[in-house]
């Protein structure tokens, strides 16, 4: 079964950007996921029960900490990693993003590299 | 070159896939399609019996098949191709924009390490690292320029040994001609640099941009490569940005630099320009204004304050200075205070102002730290005498006098000049005590108003000379003899004698001149280097063939200052 990966951000250039950095797991047969909102990701959740999740936190309807939220506790959903995404300045929240479950916290504008490494990482890819 | 996949159109929210469903049930066809891999993205082969196979190509490379049962699957091959050049454009733009992220991205971080970095060294590094993480190079320097020296410095270098620092620093020129004049470039003609021995052999491609300041070039940033073309225009586009970004901050290095230089250089002129003063005034001056510095002091800031002033001066100096150079003379004046400066401070006094030969000090505290310094000064001048007796010199003698009584110590002059003045009357009379060591042929005087203020007279040896009445002064004064400054001999045999001279000056100061003498005879006898008594045994010998003065009290009449 292929791993699966979810993009969630409000905007389509972060989706994009995020899909772009990571296109070269769909060699290894990584299936991708975009959802726009906090609502629309949680029926692809539940429906695809993607491996990784790159979260952004403000959104509208449904921001990413009551995703991560409704995720890791409501749905149980605890495997599913999830990095949740922010603007720099925000760090406050990073506290707050742990508290909701989430694994680990990035900032934006973020590190292409990072985010690819983060992701091998997380799906075990070489 | 960009990569596209087949199966990206097929993707969760793509209307791709209900559209061929509707397509299939429309044309009443089966079809089905497979990515460059032969794996099915839509529709299924097997079982079916396809009469055609049309490969779709995106940038000669195979991307998908198309299989169907009709010839109608043409279309769906006209649309597929259509999705895929769109996707492809899309890709490439992504990629594009991924690119323009990612240098945002190094810029974004360079600009947040920067700003924590304030030393020149630190910006170079922070520049070169995060050049060679952004731009392939295999080693990079950065160089400073020192423009008024003409001189390199080469702060920061990382990567393979494939730059030779020592080398460039001392190639200022070369650099100069081959654009370190406020250029930045990719350098296609590297031979000369090889030549000079600048780059290794194995050196292919530089790229360069210069570190520019508000008006005048700081340095630059230089990376070189292993492989020919190494470097592209995209390359030298962040690299000028990234210069442009470490620049400014080393023009604020720069300045921080300078301002902190001319900060500490100012610190240091006051410093010593303390350490100047000091030794005009004395710090105890300033202190006892209760003022810290001399610059916290100001015109008519002054104290009155309950003091012992000691004078001292070299008796006969101008006969001994007729016989020195003005250099000698000034030499032999410092030595002499060199000496005695030191028993001062010693003693808890401070030296209000020398006056050529001789020396105003200041004792604030007890009259007794006066008398004990005087008596140590007498000593060092013996000690001074025998070494200039060796030397073949005559020996000097010391007057010293001194008075305890109230002092105002302030700041006089004007606002563009100020000086240290000590105002009293008391500085007055101490002079005069000391002048009066000449009449009294006595090397240490003191006034008795001082003279009660020792508290265990016993531990000295005094002797009372009696009354004086100062020229312009109304009051009569006692003046007391210290012989404690003496060689011990004499001052022991004077001590002996001691009831002898009392008893001979109760009778002089009575006016009992004859009986007086004899026992001024008997103390003359007993010392005959004790000057001071001949004085009185003159006196009494004189008063009593002329007559003593008009109103005699007893108190000697000075009639000279």
């Amino acid at each position: 079964m292929s791993q699966k990966i979810l993009i969630v951000d409000d905007e389509a250039h972060i989706r994009m950007l995020i899909e772009q950095t990571l296109e070269e797991l769909e060699d290894e047969g990584v299936e991708f996921f975009t959802a726009e909102n906090g609502e629309m990701a949680l029926e692809v959740i539940g429906e695809e029960k993607p491996d990784l999740i790159f979260l952004d936190v403000m959104m509208p309807k449904l921001n990413g900490m009551e995703v991560c939220r409704r995720v890791k506790q409501e749905m149980g959903l605890t495997d599913i990693y999830i990095v949740l995404l922010t603007a720099k300045g925000q760090e406050s929240d990073r506290q707050k993003g742990l508290d909701v479950g989430a694994d680990v916290y990035m900032t934006k504008p973020f590190d292409p590299e990072l985010l690819l490494e983060k992701a091998r990482e997380v799906l075990e890819l070489p | 070159m960009t990569k596209v996949s087949i199966k990206a159109l097929f993707g969760r929210n793509e209307p791709l896939r209900p559209w061929l469903d509707d397509w299939c049930v429309q044309n009443q066809a089966s079809l089905c399609i497979t990515d460059a891999s032969d794996r099915t993205v839509y529709g299924s082969k097997e079982f079916q019996d396809f009469k055609y196979a049309i490969p779709i190509d995106f940038e000669n490379a195979k991307l998908a098949v198309v299989y169907g049962s009709n010839e109608v699957i043409h279309q769906v091959v006209g649309v597929l191709t259509m999705l895929i050049s769109k996707e492809g454009e899309k890709r490439k733009l992504g990629s594009e924009v991924l690119y323009l992220y990612q240098e945002l991205n190094i810029i974004y971080s360079f600009a947040e390490n920067l700003g924590e970095a304030i030393s020149l060294e630190a910006i170079a590094e922070i520049t070169l690292s995060h050049s060679t993480n952004s731009i392939p190079a295999n080693a990079g320097a950065i160089v400073f320029l020192d423009e008024y020296q003409r001189k390199l410095s080469v702060p920061a270098m990382s990567g393979e040994k494939l730059i030779d620092a020592h080398i460039l620093e001392n190639n200022f020129s070369l650099l100069l001609r081959i654009g370190l004049n406020g250029q930045s470039a990719i350098i296609t003609d590297i031979t000369e640099l090889k030549e000079r021995g600048l780059i290794a052999e194995n050196v292919m491609s530089i790229i360069y941009a210069t570190l520019k300041g508000k008006d005048r070039v700081l340095g630059a940033i230089i990376l070189v490569g292993t492989h020919t073309d190494q470097f592209t225009a995209a390359h030298l586009k962040l690299l000028v940005t990234l210069a442009l970004q470490s620049s400014s901050s080393m023009e604020s290095a720069l300045l921080f630099e300078k301002n902190i230089r001319e900060i500490k250089m100012r610190e240091e002129a006051m410093l010593r320009i303390n350490e100047v003063i000091k030794k005009f005034v004395p710090n105890e001056f300033i202190s006892s204004l209760g003022k810290e510095n001399i610059t916290d002091v100001k015109l008519g800031d002054q104290i009155e304050k309950i003091v012992t002033v000691l004078f001292t001066d070299i008796r006969d100096f101008t006969t001994l200075s007729e016989r020195m150079s003005p250099e000698e003379n000034f030499r032999f004046v410092s030595s002499f205070n060199e000496v005695l400066g030191p028993i001062i401070r010693r003693h808890q006094g401070f030296i209000n102002q020398y006056l050529g030969d001789s020396i105003m000090a200041i004792f604030p505290n007890q009259p007794e730290d006066a008398l004990l310094a005087a008596i140590e000064m007498q000593r060092a001048v013996r000690q001074l005498n025998q070494i200039r007796i060796q030397n073949g010199e005559l020996p000097i003698h010391a007057g010293i006098g001194m008075h305890t009584g109230s002092l105002i110590m302030g700041i006089t002059g004007d606002e563009h000049r100020l000086d240290a003045a000590t105002i009293s009357d008391t500085v007055n009379t101490a002079a005069r005590i000391e002048s009066l060591t000449k009449y009294y042929k006595s090397p240490l005087l003191l006034s008795e108003v001082t003279f009660k203020r020792i508290p265990n007279p016993s531990k000295f040896v005094f002797r009372r000379l009696g009354k004086v009445l100062l020229k312009g002064k109304n009051n009569i004064l006692s003046v007391v003899e210290c012989m404690n400054g003496m060689e011990d001999d004499f001052a022991a045999i004077r001590k002996q004698s001691m009831s002898d001279f009392d008893m001979a000056m109760e009778l002089y100061q009575q006016g009992h001149f004859e009986h007086s003498i004899q026992f001024f005879s008997k103390v003359v006898a007993s010392d005959e280097t004790d000057h001071t008594v001949q004085v009185f045994f003159e006196k009494a010998k004189k008063y009593l063939a002329e007559g003593p003065p008009k109103n005699w009290n007893g108190a000697e009449e000075m009639i000279y200052k």
